[in-house]
């Protein structure tokens, strides 16, 4: 036990050494190096965070941007992931809808969905809809394999018992297969999320008036530094915290499949 | 069988934690020894070993190979674990070389022991074979192959034939006395299987439940080849059974 | 037997006929319906024209397709080596040395999150619109991606192979070299297959953004013209580029981590 706090204390120790060292060159650099008329130090940028979060920034808070680009990421994560969870198990499942789908899919999967921005400006325009559809984009990528292979990877055994148990094709999908192929369902939505995050931020950046893509955009055109590295860090702790999410998920959906990670 | 001490365990203690594995344990192994080691199961008989050559820290006494310190730069050992330990992203041969390469042995002399161990374990034809694409028991003589080819002065054997069927089980019994008596080299084998421990050793030494320590050492001086039904060999496969038997 | 043969042929020929299912709709639909404009919407035929066209044209956007593609694929390939060449023994080291891990994990943490092309407006005010910036993006996506899969496969070496080389006494360094890294090896590809796909969105995102040339430029120069004909022709080479770099990398991998692909 004691051991394992002192490993505990080093490693906050040896954290804050190394956070604390980063952001010492950091100032260093600014202050006394060329560095300085590109680069605010750390302290300026953390004070303009600080304003964006309780002013503004545009037209709303630094969070508001956040909250937009988020709820774009949601709606169209849930759709996106809905669709290619179910055609992945379906293509996983019945060598039919295989053989049907999947050579379109793989025409579509290795274009990134970046690549899809300026088409989807052409037929959406420069709306929400046109950033939506790229997110689903991201996501239906994604998940869609992981579910195949999932589906496709059951034990056969285990297909076999529910058979000789009587049960019809339908109750073996419900009850065997989804089940069995939930643990690689989360690896893709996991894949997916961040590609939907590094998505929506690409998309932003390229054409809207609010959220995180566009603060760092904005940030590049006014040459205010400050602005970008806030809206980094924002994107940063937005992955974060989507990542997260998706994890506690998975640990409740998962449970029985804990030690297998 | 030489007179001379190859092994001495001086008060050697282990714990894990509060947990006591290791009771002041003493004892030695003479040079040339085959010793079979049994006990009851989980008497921490695969700690000693990894005690021995350093895998755990020994919490007090000492073990010493040849008088000095165990340092398994400068000394030649060898072990086979008891499960899987051969290296997946080797072809056979190349896991026979394991020990070979990292002792820098010269390389006419690395083939020709190559050779010479997968012949005897039997694995010439697969020398180009990956672990994956063997059996079990296949693997185990992989195993035993690398730790012999290096030529140990001491190899330690950790119930290496476990989980092997019977008869290849009896076949790699006689191949390891066969190796033994070809070489000299000192061999610790440790096994839960009394009889297995009374075919193979020239002394069995019996340890007790945990905290464990040496119940007794008896001089098996049975001839070889043995035959496990003949009335001497039940005699003392008994007597070695009773002692593990009576706490 | 024969069943088998009978029944994979029949598949195959219902993939084949779903293809061209999809390409006859969509040409019934555009070019004999005109549900939509070619100017929206392009028919399979104009794409397959401008494909052709733009292997030897300039216009609209000043440079034939060879030349935006291999000027993607320059840029792509430089940021990628370096982030390699970084990140894979950053990832390793890490894993094998607890002081490593303890001083720079706080930091790679950090940076993580963060995706690599978010990085793009700070690198373009620090380096400029050019290929420094460019492939300073796809240097960071490559590396984090290289550093994740190095440190997860160094962590899967088995306890008990270090415990042979201990016995055999391995050094600190043949164990790293002659255990985990083999151990590693096929993690490590991984790595560098996630890292090709992370690099080359990256670069297709900057180009999109701020650049003169390359596949990304293409398509947007294609949308601002009205082209989207052009738009698929890019799309579809950065596809393709794409799948021909990661079949590449797999084929490598076979090559290299021979005992360790599952059969």
């Amino acid at each position: 036990m004691n051991e394992k706090v002192k490993e505990r204390l080093l490693s906050v120790l040896c954290a804050v050494i190394s956070i604390g060292l980063f952001l010492g060159f950091w100032w260093w650099g600014t202050q006394r190096t060329q560095l300085g008329k590109l680069l605010p130090d750390p302290g300026t940028v953390f004070t303009a965070m600080c304003g964006y979060i309780t002013g503004t920034v545009g037209k709303c808070s630094l969070l508001m941007h956040m909250l937009s680009s988020l709820r774009r990421v949601l709606i169209g994560f849930v759709i996106g992931s809905l669709a290619g969870v179910s055609l992945g198990l379906l293509m996983g499942r019945y060598a039919l809808a295989r053989a049907v789908f999947n050579p379109l899919y793989r025409v579509i999967r290795p274009i990134p969905p970046i690549a899809w921005i300026p088409i989807s400006i052409i037929w959406l325009g420069l709306g929400e809809q046109a950033k939506i559809f790229l997110i689903i984009l991201a996501a239906f990528a994604n998940t869609t394999l992981n579910a195949m292979t999932g589906a496709r990877d059951v034990d056969p055994e285990l297909i076999n018992a529910a058979r000789m148990l009587g049960a019809k094709e339908g109750q073996i999908f419900r009850t065997i297969v989804i089940p069995a192929a939930v643990p690689a369902i989360f690896a893709g939505l996991q894949v997916g999320i961040s590609s939907s995050w590094a998505s929506v931020v690409a998309a932003e950046m390229i054409k809207a008036e609010n959220g995180l893509g566009w603060i760092i955009q904005a940030g590049m055109d006014n040459n205010n530094m400050s602005q970008i590295l806030a809206g980094i860090i924002m994107i940063g702790v937005g992955g974060f915290a989507l990542t997260c999410i998706m994890r506690t998920i998975e640990g409740v959906m998962c449970r029985w499949n804990k030690s297998g990670r | 069988m030489g007179d001379k001490e190859k092994v001495s365990v001086n008060h050697l203690t282990k714990k894990f934690g509060d947990l006591l594995v290791l009771d002041d344990v003493s004892f030695e192994v003479m040079d040339g020894d085959l010793l079979c080691v049994v006990g009851p199961t989980g008497c921490g008989k695969t700690t000693f070993l990894n005690s021995l050559v350093n895998i755990y820290r020994i919490t007090s006494g000492e073990i010493l190979l040849d008088g000095r310190q165990v340092d398994t730069r400068k000394q030649n050992i060898a072990y086979i674990f008891q499960g899987d330990s051969t290296m997946p992203w080797l072809t056979v041969e190349e896991n026979v070389q394991f020990g070979l390469n990292l002792k820098k042995v010269p390389s006419g002399e690395k083939k020709e022991r190559v050779e010479k161990y997968l012949d005897i374990v039997g694995l010439t034809k697969y020398r180009k074979f990956y672990p994956k694409q063997l059996s079990a028991s296949m693997l185990q003589r992989v195993s035993i192959a690398r730790a012999f080819a290096t030529e140990p002065e001491l190899l330690l054997m950790d119930e290496p034939y476990g989980q092997l069927d019977i008869e290849l089980r009896f076949k790699l019994e006689d191949e390891l006395v066969r190796l033994w008596e070809m070489t000299k080299t000192t061999v610790i084998f440790i096994t839960h299987n009394i009889e297995e421990a009374v075919y193979l050793g020239n002394k069995i030494m019996v340890l007790t439940n945990k905290p464990t320590t040496v119940k007794k050492t008896i001089i098996n001086d049975l001839p070889r080849p043995r035959d496990i039904a003949s009335p001497k060999f039940v005699e003392l496969r008994n007597q070695v059974t009773d002692l593990i038997r009576w706490w | 037997m024969m069943k088998i043969i009978n029944k994979k042929s029949k598949y195959t020929l219902i993939s084949i006929a779903s293809v061209v299912f999809v390409i006859a709709v969509w040409y019934v639909c555009i070019n004999v319906l005109h549900l939509k404009a070619e100017t929206v919407f392009p028919g399979p035929l104009t794409v397959v024209k401008t494909f052709v066209q733009k292997l030897y044209t300039k216009a609209p956007d000043g440079a034939t397709l060879p030349v935006h593609l291999f000027s993607s694929l320059k840029v792509a390939l430089l940021g990628y080596f370096l982030g390699v060449v970084f990140g894979v023994p950053v990832g390793i080291m890490m894993a094998w040395s607890k002081w490593v891990d303890r001083f720079v994990r706080p930091l790679f943490d950090l940076i993580r999150p963060v995706p690599g092309l978010a990085w793009i407006p700070m690198f373009i005010l620090l380096f400029g619109i050019g290929i420094i910036s460019k492939a300073a993006v796809i240097f960071l996506s490559t590396a984090v991606a290289c550093i994740v899969n190095s440190y997860t496969g160094i962590r899967q070496t088995k306890e008990e192979h270090l415990w042979v080389g201990d016995v055999f006494g391995a050094t600190n360094v043949q164990k790293l070299f002659r255990i985990a890294i083999p151990t590693a090896l096929p993690m490590i590809f991984t790595g560098l297959r996630v890292a090709m796909g992370a690099a080359w969105m990256a670069l297709v995102a900057a180009e999109l953004l701020a650049a003169s040339e390359g596949l990304g430029y293409m398509i947007q120069q294609g949308r601002y013209s009205s082209k989207p004909a052009l738009v698929f022709v890019g799309m579809l080479m950065i596809g393709i580029v794409g799948l021909v770099l990661d079949t590449a990398l797999h084929w490598l991998e076979k090559k290299v981590a021979k005992g360790m692909n599952a059969e």
